[in-house]
C-alpha cells in the first residue's frame, strides 16, 4: 500500500541563515495510520507541519529544498489555488491553542460552516446541519446552542472539540495536528485524545501528531519519528522505539518519564541544551550531549535501518543493551 | 442506547456563561458618567438638528428688519443678527450642518481609508510601501491646512467641505486600519482560517475587518469632533456652507465684525461648537476605555 503522504529530504530555513532548522527530513504517513513528531521546542517538528499545509510564513522561513507528496501531488508545486483547496479539504490542521485559534468576531457555528461552504457548494442550511453534525460527532454538549455562541463562551476543551469539528468538517484524508492538547488540562488532555482517536477510526484518516508527551505518543502512535536540533534521529515502529530505543537521545527521552508507580528515583535528565543554529556541530548534532561521543561523531551519521522499519541516526547503533 | 460514551465531555466541565463581549463593553461604558455625559450632548444636539424643521423657530433665513442685532429677549432668545435673523433658528439649523459635516466626513475618511489600510496590512510588500509613502505624503502636512488646500480645489459649498475634511482624515483610518491588520494578521485564528482554506476575500471582510472594528470605532467618533471643527474653520473662511444656509462656522465669521455691539452673535455658536466637540471628545475616550482588549 502506497502512503498517504511522502515527505522527502525536506528542508526549511530562515532566509539568509547558514544551516537550515529543518534538515533532510523524510516520513511516510499511510492512511489510517497516527506518526507521531516527537522532540523538544524548537527541533522543527511544527514548521515541518506548517511547510506542509503551505502556511509557512513567508519571507522570513523558506523551504530549502525537497518534495512532499500527498495522494500523488507534490504539495510544494501546486498552485495557490490548488494548495488552498486541500486545506481544510482533504488535509486539515488542529492548533495548539484552542483559546486563540476561534475568531472571537463569528460564533462558532459560523465557523465550521465557513469551513464546510469554503469546500463544498451546499446551501447555508446544509452547511449549517453539517456544523451541528459535527459539534455532536466531537460530543459537545447542547450542540444547537453552542452553534449561536461566540467562542469565549466555551471552556478550553470546547474550543478544541469545536476546532476538531472545524478541521474534520469536510472529512480530509490526512489530519495535522500540531501539541492539539498541550494547552489544556491533564484531565481534558485526556477527553481530546480519546476523541480524536476515536473519530480518526471511523473516519480513516491518516494522522500525523506533533507532540513532546510521550506518554501521548505511547498511547495513541502506530509509528514514530524523533526529531533533533531538525534532523530525523529515530524512527520505526511504537513499540521498537519504546521497547528498543537506540538513539542515545530517544534513550534519554524515555529515561526521563516519570513512573507512577516502583521505586522513587530522581528523574533521569538529558545534559546540557540544544546548541543555537549558530553553534550547531558538524556531523552528529546531538554529539555534545551524547554520554556515547567518540571522534567517529564528527561526521553526520546516516539514518541507518537497524531492523525492519526501525532506523536511526547514530554510528553507536545497535546499542548492545545487554551488555550494560 | 444509554452506554456511556466513553469520549464525551464530563458534565459540570462547561465554561461559565459569561455575557458577550460587547455586552460587557457596554456596562463598562454605562458606569462611565464622562462618557454618558459626552453621549447626552451628542445625542442632544443630534435630536435638535433632526427636529429643526418641526421646532418653534422661524426660518433660518427669515429677516425681522425691525430688529437688527437685537440683544437677547422673550421674542428672540438668543438675539439676532447683523440681518434680524433670529439667532436660535439658525443655531437650530446650523447644528444640521455640523453634524452633517462631521458624520459624512469621517464616513468618507473611513470608507476610503480602511480598505486601503487593510489592503496595504495584509499584503504587505510594495503594496504597504506604495499605501504608506502616500499616506505620509498627507501627513506630512497639517490637517486644516490640508483640509483648506482641498477645498479651495474643489470649490466653496457644504459638499465640497466634507469631502475635502474626509480626505484629509483619511490617511488616520489608513494608517489604524493598516496596523490592526498586521497585528490580527498574526492572530493564530487567522491562520487556523488559513488553514481551513479561507480565501483571501472572506479571511479580510470575516476574520480581519471585524476584529479591528473596536480601535476604529474609537478613532471615528474622536475624529467626529475634528471634523467639525474644521467645517466650522472652513465655514468661517467661507469655504464651508454658503450663505444664507446657515452653519456655525459661518455665523462666528459674520459675528466677528459685532463683537462689540452684538457679542450673542459669537458667543452661541462658539459655545455650541465647544459643547458638541467637547461631547464626541467625551464619548470617544469613554469608548477607548469601554473597549480596551486588555481588560475584556
Amino acid at each position: 500500500m502506497s502512503a498517504l503522504l511522502e515527505v522527502r529530504d525536506l528542508s526549511i530555513a530562515i532566509a539568509g541563515a547558514a544551516r537550515p532548522l529543518v534538515d533532510h527530513v523524510s516520513f511516510d504517513v499511510a492512511a489510517g495510520e497516527t506518526l507521531c513528531i516527537v522532540g523538544e521546542s524548537g527541533c522543527g517538528k511544527s514548521l515541518t507541519a506548517l511547510a506542509l499545509m503551505g502556511l509557512l510564513s513567508n519571507p522570513p522561513l523558506r523551504r530549502t529544498g525537497g518534495t512532499a507528496r500527498f495522494r500523488d501531488r507534490d504539495l510544494f508545486e501546486l498552485p495557490p489555488r490548488e494548495l488552498r483547496d486541500l486545506r481544510g479539504g482533504e488535509m486539515a490542521m488542529i492548533f495548539q491553542e484552542p483559546m486563540t485559534s476561534l475568531n472571537p468576531a463569528l460564533t462558532v457555528g459560523d465557523q465550521i460552516v465557513e469551513a464546510v461552504r469554503t469546500h463544498r457548494a451546499c446551501s447555508a442550511a446544509e452547511a449549517r446541519d453539517r456544523a451541528l453534525e459535527m459539534l455532536r460527532r466531537v460530543r459537545i454538549p447542547a450542540p444547537e446552542k453552542r452553534l449561536g455562541e461566540h467562542p469565549h463562551a466555551l471552556s478550553g476543551g470546547m474550543r478544541q472539540r469545536a476546532m476538531i469539528a472545524m478541521a474534520l468538517a469536510n472529512d480530509p484524508a490526512l489530519l495535522i495536528a500540531d501539541e492539539p492538547t498541550t494547552a489544556l488540562d491533564v484531565t481534558v488532555q485526556a477527553q481530546v485524545l480519546d476523541l480524536m482517536v476515536t473519530l480518526q477510526r471511523e473516519s480513516g484518516a491518516g494522522m500525523m501528531l506533533i507532540t513532546h508527551d510521550l506518554g501521548v505518543v505511547a498511547g495513541l502512535a502506530d509509528r514514530v519519528a524523533v526529531m533533533y536540533a531538525g534532523r530525523i534521529v529515530e524512527t520505526g515502529p511504537v513499540a521498537a522505539i519504546f521497547d528498543d530505543p537506540q538513539h542515545p537521545y530517544t534513550l534519554g527521552l524515555i529515561r526521563s518519564i516519570p513512573a507512577l508507580s516502583g521505586e522513587r528515583r530522581r528523574l533521569a535528565t538529558v545534559p546540557g541544551t540544544v546548541p543555537t543554529a549558530a553553534a550547531m556541530p558538524p556531523g552528529c548534532r546531538f554529539a555534545p550531549r551524547c554520554p556515547f561521543a567518540g571522534p567517529d561523531c564528527r561526521a553526520a551519521p546516516p539514518l541507518a535501518e537497524i531492523t525492519p522499519g526501525h532506523r536511526v541516526a547514530c554510528h553507536r547503533a545497535p546499542i548492545e543493551e545487554k551488555a550494560a | 442506547m444509554t452506554a456511556v460514551d466513553p469520549v464525551a465531555l464530563e458534565p459540570g466541565l462547561d465554561a461559565p456563561d459569561l455575557p458577550p463581549r460587547r455586552s460587557r463593553a457596554w456596562a463598562k461604558l454605562r458606569r462611565n458618567p464622562a462618557a454618558i455625559a459626552g453621549g447626552g450632548i451628542v445625542l442632544f444636539f443630534a435630536v435638535v438638528a433632526l427636529l429643526a424643521p418641526v421646532l418653534p423657530v422661524p426660518g433660518p433665513a427669515e429677516a425681522d428688519w425691525s430688529a437688527v442685532r437685537a440683544a437677547p429677549s422673550l421674542a428672540h432668545p438668543f438675539g439676532t443678527d447683523d440681518l434680524g435673523r433670529d439667532v436660535l433658528a439658525r443655531m437650530v439649523w446650523g447644528a444640521q450642518a455640523s453634524l452633517l459635516a462631521g458624520v459624512v466626513s469621517v464616513a468618507i475618511a473611513l470608507a476610503l481609508g480602511v480598505p486601503l489600510g487593510m489592503l496595504a496590512g495584509y499584503r504587505r510588500g510594495w503594496t504597504d510601501a506604495v499605501i504608506s509613502r502616500f499616506t505620509e505624503a498627507l501627513l506630512a502636512a497639517p490637517f486644516l491646512i490640508l483640509a483648506i488646500a482641498f477645498a479651495a480645489f474643489l470649490g466653496p459649498s457644504l459638499t465640497n467641505a466634507m469631502i475635502a475634511i474626509g480626505l484629509s482624515a483619511m490617511p488616520l483610518f489608513v494608517r489604524l486600519a493598516r496596523g490592526q491588520t498586521m497585528a490580527v494578521m498574526t492572530e493564530d485564528y487567522v491562520e487556523s482560517a488559513r488553514a481551513i482554506g479561507v480565501g483571501h476575500l472572506a479571511t479580510v471582510g470575516r476574520y480581519v475587518l471585524p476584529n479591528i472594528v473596536p480601535p476604529l470605532l474609537v478613532q471615528a467618533t474622536l475624529t467626529i469632533a475634528t471634523a467639525i471643527i474644521a467645517e466650522a474653520s472652513l465655514s468661517f473662511l467661507g469655504l464651508g456652507q454658503q450663505p444664507p444656509a446657515p452653519s456655525w462656522g459661518s455665523m462666528l465669521n459674520v459675528a466677528k465684525n459685532y463683537l462689540e455691539v452684538a457679542p450673542w452673535m459669537a458667543l452661541w455658536p462658539g459655545i455650541a461648537i465647544f459643547l458638541v466637540v467637547l461631547g464626541f471628545n467625551l464619548l470617544g475616550d469613554g469608548l477607548r476605555d469601554a473597549l480596551d482588549p486588555r481588560d475584556l
